[in-house]
């Protein structure tokens, strides 16, 4: 589904589902209905490819991830790795499978444990699956690779700076030389400079060992940096699913609101127009009925040609998540033409536009 | 042109440590004039927040040793007794900050607490000011006010706790806003919001805004002028446009050329080697020396004031003018080894 291999996909997820219900009560527990964290989100990844995730906070991205991993159960759905579902494991087998999927987090200090140095952190994967071999060199090597000193071992994660410490996080995730790497906003926590290095270093490391990369993250410049193709999640729903490269050019009007506020490069001289959304995301509680953008959507008031209008069927009817032509998939009723004029229409939704001189 | 609101003259803070004075900011000068907005971009660690307490007075409690002049309209606020003071944070200057519910008070409704800002400089009953801060958060753009007043900050969402902030740093009319990484916590459409909110009030009520940012996209977005600041001092500032046009500092070059850009095509990121110096022991010279591809042996001799390029475009840099621009394009795609 990713590209055109005939080999099966490295992950293929099909309609993953996450409700966390929410609960009244310690004995007599009720449930008040559930946060729809992730809903019926189906995608595929061909091995040593990039899926990257965006969305806002609340998206259902890490939820995703989180999945992916099995550090939380799915509601419904399944997630096969090299064609076996994981959804069900338990026991041995699931130590087997957490030595081939690894996960890489944000926040590199709260993940790295204070008490213990760099070498154990590292070695620990090592130790727990029983790996055998010189356990020493092989941590002295995975530190050489991701570029720190092998003397380094000895040190504890506050005597690092934050790119180091997410090197560090790296390196225990590459211990296992795993297929599938779940990198859930690896840069975002880390100045620009230092963030540079860091998406070489990935770069770098899934041409060597063809590893799978899931990335999740808020910023389209990294996932466009990294990605092969572009999943773009909104209320726990995949809306957009296309190829890295045709993400400036997106049909979903969401997906454009995000590509338009994010940050240009800076230096190129054009006036730049940003389509800003009003409000907050609804609530993954009550969900809205009809498609989950329709009461955000600029393109919804361009197609009603009233910017206090929707159509019935943005408001009724969920659109399915289909694939165009060029194999893009979008769930849209109406998705983006070449010039559809979705400035004006946020205007006319009495939205402040900000002409800005970069 | 008038005389600036800000002027910031040859500041230097510096922090007392067991290892000897941290030289958080050394000999920074910058201007804001009235009605624009100066962006101030740089990395963890370069000043660029201790610069804009060092303004605000609060950083007294930390003990450092304050020199220079920071003047607003003239007068220096580093020399106002305490009491004048309190009359300069919040009447003439606002400040945001970061992280919005770390500098909102948990147990008070969001409405009470910018009562209490009006209250506290100005003589008004509990319900002018109550009516007051309705009216702020409207123009702020939170739906139902009224209704959002009575809530408590974890009842909002991060955008509209940013707004709270805004609406409370600007109650009292300031004449400069400084909004220190106001949306760097936020998701980038309600980043897009935000600045939006900035920018439209500057206009409206004609206040200086200085925006605090380690993102160059950012402050190009909104900004009329920027500097770049690196270990305590500015080594390139100007027009904004001419700034990202024709950078003229090899430190800006890094900055612009280590982001993955959206639109452009993939390809290697080239980031800047090495990490910050030390600010209890810089290195001899310019700062960014010891990580500069461009650098030569003046380099390490004194340390580079900003010089005027023209257009009130300035770098602090010994690397000859012309052909500057050059330069940059025959090193740079080298990237990580460029520097011996």
């Amino acid at each position: 589904m990713i590209d055109g291999t005939p080999t099966r996909p490295l992950l293929e997820v099909q309609s993953l589902t996450k409700r966390f219900p929410l609960t009244r009560g310690v004995i007599f527990a009720h449930s008040r209905g559930a946060v729809h964290a992730v809903e019926d989100v189906t995608f595929a990844v061909a091995r040593g490819r990039t899926l990257g995730i965006v969305g806002e906070s609340g998206s259902g991205k890490s939820t995703t991830a989180r999945m992916i991993a099995r550090l939380i159960d799915p509601t419904s759905g399944t997630i096969a790795v090299d064609g076996t579902d994981i959804t069900r494991l338990v026991g041995a087998d699931l130590r087997t499978l957490r030595q081939r999927v690894q996960i890489v987090f944000q926040d590199a200090y709260g993940s790295l444990n204070p008490r213990q140095t760099a070498g154990q952190i590292i070695g620990a994967p090592l130790r727990v699956h029983h790996v055998p071999g010189d356990r020493r060199a092989r941590v002295a090597g995975l530190l050489e690779r991701v570029g720190l000193n092998p003397e380094h071992a000895a040190r504890y994660p506050h005597e690092f700076s934050g790119g180091q410490r997410q090197r560090i996080g790296i390196a225990r995730a590459l211990a296992l030389s795993p297929a599938l790497m779940i990198l859930d906003e690896p840069v975002s926590a880390l100045d620009v400079s230092v963030q540079a290095h860091v998406l070489n270093l990935l770069t770098d490391l899934q041409d060597e060992h063809g590893i799978t990369y899931v990335v999740i993250s808020h910023d389209l410049g990294v996932i466009r940096h990294l990605a092969d193709r572009v999943a773009v999640m909104y209320l726990g729903r995949i809306v957009e699913l296309a190829d890295a490269a045709a993400i400036t050019a997106p049909r979903h009007p969401y997906t454009a609101a995000l590509v338009s506020a994010a940050p240009a490069q800076p230096g190129i001289g054009a006036t730049r127009q940003r389509i800003v959304l009003t409000g907050d995301a609804p609530s993954a509680i009550t969900l809205p009925t009809g498609c989950a953008f329709h009461a955000r959507c600029p393109k919804a008031r361009l197609v009603s040609g009233d910017p206090h209008r929707v159509p019935e069927r943005c408001r009724s009817e969920r659109p399915p998540l289909d694939p165009d032509a060029d194999g893009r998939q979008v769930a849209c009723w109406y998705p983006l033409e070449s010039g559809d004029d979705l400035i004006g229409a946020a205007q006319a939704m009495a939205i402040p536009v900000a002409g800005t001189q970069a | 042109m008038s005389a600036p609101l800000l002027e910031i003259d040859d500041l230097t803070v510096h922090f007392p440590s067991a290892a000897g004075p941290v030289r958080a900011v050394d000999g920074l000068s910058l201007s804001l004039a009235r009605g624009q907005t100066l962006g101030v971009v740089g990395e963890s660690g370069s000043g660029k927040t201790v610069t804009f307490l060092a303004a605000m007075r609060l950083l007294e409690r930390s003990r450092p040793e304050i020199h220079g002049r920071i003047l607003l309209d003239g007068v220096d606020v580093l020399t106002l007794p305490a009491r004048e003071m309190r009359e300069v944070r919040g009447p003439r200057i606002g400040m945001i900050f970061q992280d919005p519910l770390s500098a909102l008070h948990p147990l008070l409704r969001v409405g009470d607490q910018i009562a209490e800002t009006v209250r506290a400089h100005r003589d008004v009953g509990r319900r002018d000011a109550r009516a007051q801060s309705v009216a702020a958060l409207a123009q702020v753009g939170i739906p139902n006010a009224d209704e959002r007043a009575r809530q408590y900050p974890h009842q909002l969402s991060g955008g509209m706790r940013q707004r709270v902030m805004i609406a409370m740093a600007l109650i009292l009319e300031p004449d400069l806003l400084i909004a220190d990484e106001p949306t760097t916590a936020l998701d980038t459409t309600v980043e897009a919001q935000i600045l939006d909110i900035i920018d439209d009030l500057r206009t409206r009520l004609g206040i200086g805004v200085v925006l605090v940012s380690h993102s160059l996209a950012t402050v190009a977005d909104v900004a009329d002028t920027v500097a770049v600041m690196y270990a305590g001092r500015v080594v390139e500032r100007g027009r904004c446009e001419a700034v990202f046009a024709h950078p003229s500092h090899p430190y800006t070059w890094g900055l612009l050329d280590t982001v993955p850009a959206l639109g452009a095509e993939r390809s290697r990121l080239v980031p800047i080697p090495g990490s910050p110096p030390s600010l209890i022991d810089p290195p001899p010279g310019c700062r960014f020396a010891p990580r500069c591809a461009y650098r030569f042996d003046a380099c390490t001799r004194h340390l580079p004031e900003l010089v005027e390029r023209g257009g009130g475009h300035a770098d602090a840099c010994v690397l000859p003018v012309p052909g500057r621009g050059a330069r940059r394009h025959r090193l740079a795609p080298s990237g990580e080894e460029a520097a011996p």
